[in-house]
């Protein structure tokens, strides 16, 4: 059953959860979305929040999407005014305690686009854990807002997610 | 007859001290007491003690236009420092400063007297003609900018923008460098001096009301002090 994964996707206008069993890895992807940038640009940010409703910690150590070349676990670190990025090799997610990444600290860099992608738009990616496990990922592209690095990252769908698991 | 012009000239030149002292103490108390002259509290923050006197610098936009301390003159300019291979807080602050601006330009008298400028800090991947494209998606009125590592230095030095380019991680092509930046929205006032900032993270109506509120106390302030003098 190791690295076996039921994906359950429950598509809710560009909502996407991805729970896998609990023997393998028991992770829920929320709220997953993309900030709109400019078309000549080649590197940007997604933002999503990772749910580990399993009893053991998780390890996130892959990203990839077939839209990019690359992707980077990254955060942005403020000291006083100044922005820095950081890049991190891994990202734990304590059992029954959720990770968020939202603008302004952490966030996945998708780095040389394929194409130039718009507001609406889909994209797909990868998240591998250290224990061999993947949960798949849509997320839709869209303006971000400066609330959104706010503690408020759900959004009106988090209702319909609960039915579904 | 000597004795007595010098006591006159001790006298009348006592009586211009006091003339001297008294308005210089009533324009001392003009300045102090008028509540114009003041900043008000929920601007205070925002401005800087004194507004600091810019010399002149060189930047460059597309089609080759120089961006110098003239062009500031004249305008409010809100300045940005960033680059564009910066996913997370370039675009979400230039998405901030674009809605102010919505928000600004909606005032006739406003529209002609603001300019947003995005200075790129990273001229090796960011030409003007690149920049050009990035920053009309933000409001198509933004002039995106850079220059050469002395030009950059010298102009954020003066504006207390410190940058810094990393060199790139191991592993990592050339092209994905990082680079540290300071994300505060600078303003620049008519008169081409450091007038205040808005410090992270900002939002779209707390930039223009904030800025409407400096620009009423600014013009307040110039027609005041034409009115004192």
């Amino acid at each position: 059953m190791v690295g076996f994964l039921k994906i359950l996707s429950s598509l809710a206008l560009g909502f996407v959860a991805s729970v896998a069993s609990a023997d393998s890895i028991d992770i829920q992807i929320l709220g997953p979305w993309v900030q709109a940038a400019p078309p000549n640009v080649k590197v940007l940010a997604a933002y999503l929040e990772i749910k580990n409703n399993g009893e053991k910690p998780q390890l996130l150590v892959n990203v990839s999407s077939p839209a990019f070349d690359q992707v980077g676990i990254h955060r942005s670190v403020m000291h006083g005014n100044m922005a820095h990025m950081e890049h991190l090799r891994e990202l734990a997610i304590p059992p029954h305690a959720s990770v968020t990444l939202k603008p302004g600290g952490l966030h996945f860099m998708l780095m040389d686009a394929k194409k130039p992608l718009h507001v609406g738009d889909s994209v797909p990616m990868t998240l591998t854990f250290k224990n061999g496990g993947k949960v798949a990922v849509t997320a839709t592209v869209r303006a971000g807002q400066m609330e959104d690095m706010g503690d408020h990252q759900h959004m009106d769908h988090s209702e319909h997610m609960n039915h579904n698991h | 007859m000597k004795r007595q012009s010098l006591l006159l000239t001790k006298r009348s030149l006592a009586v211009l001290l006091f003339i001297a002292l008294s308005v210089t103490a009533f324009i001392g108390w003009k300045l102090s007491n008028d509540p114009v002259i003041k900043a008000p509290a929920e601007i205070e923050d925002y401005l800087f003690w004194q507004a600091k006197e810019l010399t002149d610098f060189k930047l460059t936009g597309a089609d080759n236009k120089t961006l110098g301390l003239n062009e500031l003159k004249g305008k409010w300019s809100f300045i940005f420092f960033g680059y564009t291979h910066c996913p997370d807080v370039c675009p979400l602050t230039l998405m901030v400063l674009g809605q102010a601006f919505k928000i600004l330009e909606k005032n006739p008298a406003v529209f002609p007297e603001i300019q947003g400028i995005f200075v790129s800090v990273d001229p090796k991947r960011d030409t003007p003609e690149s920049l050009k494209e990035y920053v009309s998606y933000f409001n198509d009125r933004f002039i995106g900018v850079t220059g050469s590592t002395a030009d950059l230095d010298d102009f954020s030095r003066q504006m207390s923008a410190m940058y810094t380019v990393h060199p790139k991680e191991a592993g990592q092509s050339d092209d994905t460098y990082l680079v540290t930046h300071n994300s505060t929205v600078f303003l620049v006032d008519p008169q081409g001096r450091l007038h205040g900032r808005f410090p992270p993270p900002q939002t779209p109506k707390e930039v223009a009301e904030v800025f409407m509120k400096i620009r009423m106390f600014y013009n307040e302030r110039s027609n005041k002090q034409w009115w004192v003098f």
